[in-house]
């Protein structure tokens, strides 16, 4: 006997039947990325660090001292595990379904971000490519600008609904709308 | 009704009209209005009652200080009592209405009051209602709350939104005026982020009021000029109509933005106020100075202003605040103020000047008495004239308004909110901020400059001087030349002798000079005393006005200076902020996050009802039809459990995955058990101590490979021991070769429990799952059919032969679907967490509920789990103090009712047979209790001295709460399977 299990995303009722044409302003859900968390063992973080920023087509998210977390949108967890598990030093476990990945956008995007984390977005401080863990929402997720007014958000699935419907909230006065992507 | 707008003169837009009411009246005034500009110029100087003595009164001020112009403003839910009217923006459609009166403002009955003043001088609350104490609450109280008071409470839900947000910046620039201005624009040339927030609606401050050139053009569009410029910096931002109302640790301070207060139907999709939080590396205080009222004998009457009020109203509203003005002045404001009254038609009586001399220039015509002071005024709901007096000579003065200047207070609020007391400064005749170094500075007049083109330098320099400090490059600024300013010098002149009737010095509260001598008498000297005795200083507007007047007055009495007396304390906030702005979005489904299990679609779609546990939403039971009650539901659950077979969701226990060649050895001291022969493939049950001795919290852990592991926790305290085991890494540990990251949200994890668990989890799983291939305590990855790899743990908390299965979370759903199709035939049912914990209780294991931050594993039964021959583990060296180890401690045991039928709560406390029901004679309580379908009764499990001893004893549960008692006997804790026969099968 074989079983075909269907993959369910944490936000399909709260995306699937409310699909808006994208404004300026945009918030997109990644249906299936890649995430995995890469931790240094000791003495190893500055050549895990080294080796991760050589990976193709894979972004790395600076979550503290020795921990990342790898995001791609074209690996398996499968395949970006055996490459992450290679690295000398360094340990890696999948977290594919334990988080969601969203990008949201526009130009006025941080005035919206600017209500749910406490943090200074402004491009001489936190520039493209910065990443880090903070609270966002009240929850523990991590940020990182993927450009001039394009964040990327990843939280942990069973906040997932809270953190999408805030960040739907605060960007009301913009218009703000939201689908997969 | 003599205050009128005058044909020309004003910034207000006239080609805009705005319609209003004010209790009912219709009535207009125009774009760039306030409430009370706009009132004035309908000649509407009476707005309210007092505080105590339901004195009619009128606006004093023209800003943020105004103790009498409260007024309830808006309709329905919208109601917003106690806005100050000198501060709201007009707009279409307003409505307005006075407050503390009845019937009306003219006719008020509370104005009885007035005459029983001698009874309610200051501390009468605590002179007149002490006895009987009784009464107190339930009639005096209300009663005074009545009679006295301010606007009421508006008790529907607010509908509007508000929201919160976080600003960062270089330099904070609180307030817009001359000083603010030029300070924002020297940060802003220099490159600087500037934040430069106003809490008017329109940015210049005095500049808006001031008939004066600065740099060859009239002020006012010398500050539009700046304000054009900073508009076009982009790293300058302009926040209007935001309050800066706190200073708070790290530079952080609290402002408020108030986005639709001027509008009469706000947008859905904006908020109505917003609060920030501006994080910033250096600020200026620009937040000006206060004039300070004079006291004399009714200086209370609607028609007595404050001169930069008056000055206000009329060059930057165009409103005249009568027809016949007088002034009484102690510096050049006054007559500043008369200047720009004649220059634009308004009769002046006279100017009484109480200073012998003084070079202020005296416009042509204008009578004015030097040497002189006003000592009572005349005239009922409107100022009629007043008393003039010099050297014994009193003259009847005709006059409609009478405008005052005392001098001037820095307001320094903001800087002195953090402990730092202000500095009297006889120079000066004012408090000046407290020295902070160069973080936080206040400039120009806030810093007790006088003139304005000090003030316009002083806060260039300062800005100039803050941005070199953080390394911008920041240019001197060319300064403007200022013409026809006057000098605004004076003589303090705190209480005006001879004065005859009520001399206020609050307003707001009617605080006389009177109150403050009662309380000096009275032993209340100190000024925090006299605050609380006379409540000068309270309510509102927190003194902004009179508190400087009543140290003055208070020195005096007591012929000392205001550096003695000091001042009272500030604190946040500046001025009231509204609830719904602190509270932001955090309302309703908004007010916290919510979790949820990647199989709560899976348990709702099954028909559970779900409970609040922490954030988490858990499944509590599953109804089905013909159940009448949860009990129902959960005695079939278990029984299911029991006989065929359950699914219960557990993916909220805290899953932490574990590597590195030293994590055997981590663990092992972590836990106060063995952890260091775990083989791969098995798990463990663990038991981890707080330094104390105490147990922290339990759960199982799996050794998946040779240098990784997964170790569980329970739901609650899933974060708290991750920060547990950071703290034991980093700093017990720090050379042991192990790192950590929590997989809580990776994993759908499922409990199948139940005999024919077996049978039906081996038609999902390739792997084999026989007793000999998968045995208790087995951990291991596996394969589903299809594919799919998922961890799998033979682990029990029911007692039944159970295993949990993990698969990634979006599968979660669709194998618990699998998992109850597979198991149809067989039975299988869906449990809650009610049920769980029946069974968790009929086989004796221990939650929070026993482990609740007391308890040692000896008292709850897992002594053996204390491995002692270890070097070390976090916890054991205080695990063995006296007091842990004494014989009488409470231990772990079971209770069942005597009687079949009896039911024992838990929270219930435990005495021995005939003891008298007392918590003297108490010997323990019920820590968890159910009623068993297994057993066909209630048991328990209970926390008893000396427990273990005293089996087959009768002992009764004695439940204050509910009036209850009963006799249960005391036996071992495990209820179902006491030799673990089922867990090997």
């Amino acid at each position: 006997m074989t079983i075909s299990f269907a993959h369910r995303h944490v936000l399909e009722d709260h995306i699937i039947g409310f699909e808006m044409k994208p404004n300026a302003h945009h918030l997109s859900v990644s249906r299936r990325p890649t995430i995995v968390t890469v931790l240094a063992h000791a003495e190893a973080e500055e050549d895990v660090q080294l080796a991760l920023d050589l990976l193709e087509d894979v972004s790395i998210r600076s979550c503290g001292p020795c921990e990342w977390l790898a995001v791609s949108q074209s690996s398996s967890p499968e395949a970006l595990l055996r490459l992450l598990r290679a690295i000398p030093g360094s340990s890696a476990f999948d977290q594919s379904d334990g988080r969601v990945l969203m990008q949201i956008s526009g130009p006025d995007v941080r005035r919206i971000l600017a209500k749910c984390v406490g943090i200074d977005l402004h491009a001489d401080v936190f520039a493209v490519g910065a990443s880090g863990n903070m609270l966002i929402a009240h929850v523990a997720g991590n940020l990182a600008r993927s450009g001039p007014d394009s964040f990327e958000i990843i939280v942990p699935r069973s906040y997932a609904g809270t953190v999408f419907e805030e960040l739907k909230e605060m960007g009301r006065e913009f218009a703000l709308t939201a689908a997969f992507g | 009704m003599s205050s009128f707008r005058l044909s020309s003169g004003g910034i207000v837009n006239r080609g805009n009209a705005i319609s209003y009411t004010f209790d009912g009246k219709a009535m207009r005034g125009f774009e760039g209005d306030t409430l009370a500009s706009a009132l004035l110029a309908n000649g509407e100087m009476l707005v309210g009652r007092s505080f105590k003595y339901h004195r009619p009164r009128g606006i004093v001020t023209a800003g943020a200080a105004e103790p009498n112009a409260l007024v309830t403003i808006g309709e329905g839910a919208r109601r917003e009592p106690n806005t100050r009217a000198t501060v709201a923006e007009l707009y279409d459609g307003l409505t307005a209405a006075s407050q503390n009166r009845w019937p009306s403002l003219r006719y008020d009955i509370g104005s009885v009051n007035g005459l029983l003043s001698p009874f309610l001088s200051a501390g009468f609350y605590y002179k007149t209602f002490m006895w009987p104490k009784a009464f107190w609450e339930k009639l005096y109280e209300p009663l005074i709350r009545r009679a006295a008071g301010l606007g009421r409470i508006v008790t529907e839900a607010d509908p509007d939104r508000y929201e919160k947000a976080w600003a960062h910046c270089d330099l904070l620039v609180v307030g817009a005026g001359p000083t603010g201005l030029m300070a924002a624009l020297a940060a802003g040339r220099a490159g600087a982020r500037v934040i430069l927030a106003h809490e008017d609606f329109r940015f210049g401050g005095s500049l808006l009021c001031e008939k004066l050139n600065i740099g060859g053009v009239p002020a006012d569009e010398f500050a539009r000029a700046i304000v054009d410029e900073l508009v076009s910096l982009p790293n300058v931002t302009l926040m209007a109509r935001t309050t800066v109302f706190g200073w708070y640790d790290d530079m952080v301070f609290g402002a408020v933005e108030k986005v639709q207060k001027h509008v009469a139907r706000p947008s859905a999709d904006l908020p109505v106020e917003r609060l920030w939080r501006i994080v910033a590396k250096r600020a200026i205080l620009a937040s000006g100075a206060e004039e300070r009222p004079l006291v004399f004998g009714g200086n209370d009457r609607p028609g007595v202003m404050m001169a930069e009020g008056a000055r206000i109203y009329l060059n930057r509203y165009g409103v005249a605040i009568g027809r016949k003005v007088a002034v009484f002045t102690n510096g050049g404001s006054g007559y500043g103020l008369a200047r720009d009254l004649m220059a634009a038609g308004v009769e002046v009586t006279a100017l009484i000047d109480p200073r012998r001399d003084s070079g202020d220039a005296v416009p042509e015509g204008l009578r004015v008495l030097r040497g002189a002071g006003v000592i009572a005024t005349t005239g009922h709901l409107s100022l009629k004239g007043m008393i003039a007096e010099r050297s014994g000579y009193e003259e009847a003065i005709d006059c409609d308004a009478l405008a005052m200047s005392g001098g001037w207070s820095p307001i320094v609020h903001l800087l002195c909110q953090r402990g730092a007391k202000p500095v009297w400064s006889d120079e000066k005749q004012a408090f000046l901020a407290p020295d902070f170094g160069s973080a936080f500075v206040a400039a120009g007049s806030a810093a007790g400059l006088a003139a304005l083109s000090e003030c316009l330098k002083d806060g260039a320099d300062k800005a100039i001087a803050l941005c070199r400090d953080l390394g911008f490059a920041a240019y001197e600024m060319d300064m403007p030349e200022v013409e026809g300013a006057y000098d605004p010098a004076f003589a303090s002149l705190w209480y005006m002798p001879g004065s005859r009737g009520k001399a206020f010095v609050d307003f707001q509260n009617d605080v006389t000079v009177a109150d403050l001598a009662l309380s000096q008498r009275e032993a209340f000297g100190h000024v925090e005393h006299t605050k609380r005795y006379t409540t000068a200083g309270m309510a509102t507007d927190q003194g902004k006005l009179g508190n400087v007047n009543a140290i003055g007055i208070i020195a005096g009495m007591r012929g000392m200076s205001p550096a003695d007396i000091g001042t009272t304390t500030f604190r946040p906030f500046y001025t009231p902020v509204s609830f719904g702005a602190l509270a932001g979005t955090a309302r309703g489904e908004h007010s916290r996050p919510v979790r949820r299990s990647p199989l709560h679609g899976w348990a709702a779609k099954n028909g559970a009802v779900f409970v609040e546990s922490g954030l988490w939403h858990r499944s509590s039971w599953f109804p089905r039809e013909g159940e009448k009650t949860w009990r129902e539901a959960v005695d079939r659950e278990v029984k299911t459990v029991r006989s065929s077979a359950g699914l219960c969701d557990v993916s909220t226990l805290g899953k932490i995955e574990i590597f590195g060649a030293g994590a055997g050895e981590f663990l092992n001291r972590v836990y106060s058990n063995n952890f260091l022969k775990l083989p791969v493939g098995k798990a463990r049950y663990g038991l981890m101590l707080r330094e104390d001795g105490i147990v922290y919290d339990d759960g199982t852990t799996s050794r998946l490979s040779e240098n990784h592991y997964v170790l569980t926790t329970t739901t609650a305290y899933a974060a708290e021991v991750m920060a547990h085991l950071e703290f034991a890494a980093q700093t017990l540990f720090p050379h042991l070769d192990v790192r950590f990251a929590s997989s809580s949200d990776q994993w759908a994890q499922m409990s199948l429990a139940g005999p024919k668990a077996r049978i039906i989890l081996q038609r999902l799983v390739e792997d084999d799952l026989s007793n000999a291939a998968f045995p208790f305590l087995a951990a291991r990855e596996v394969t589903l059919k299809g594919g799919l790899a998922a961890r799998l743990f033979r682990i029990s908390f029911s007692g039944e032969l159970a295993y949990e299965l993990a698969v990634p979370a979006g599968y979660g759903e669709a194998v618990a679907d699998a998992i109850m199709e597979a198991g149809q035939g067989d039975g299988i049912c869906a449990y809650g967490v009610e049920a769980l914990n029946v069974l968790r209780i009929e086989k004796g294991h221990v939650t929070h509920n026993e482990l609740e931050g007391r308890t040692t594993a000896d008292d709850v039964g897992l002594g053996r789990m204390m491995a002692m021959q270890k070097p070390d583990f976090i916890g054991k060296r205080l695990s063995t103090r006296f007091g842990l180890t004494a014989a009488d401690r409470l231990q772990m045991v079971g209770l069942k009712p005597v009687e079949a039928d009896g039911e024992i709560k838990a929270g219930a406390h435990l005495l021995k047979e005939n003891a008298k029901p007392s918590m003297i004679n108490d010997q323990g309580f019920v820590s968890s209790a159910c009623y068993s379908p297994t057993l066909g009764s209630h048991i328990a499990l209970a926390m008893l001295k000396s427990g273990r001893e005293r089996f087959g004893e009768k002992i009764v549960v004695w439940d204050a709460l509910r009036g209850q008692e009963l006799l249960a006997e005391v036996c071992a804790p495990v209820f179902v399977d006491p030799d673990n026969l089922k867990l090997h099968v």
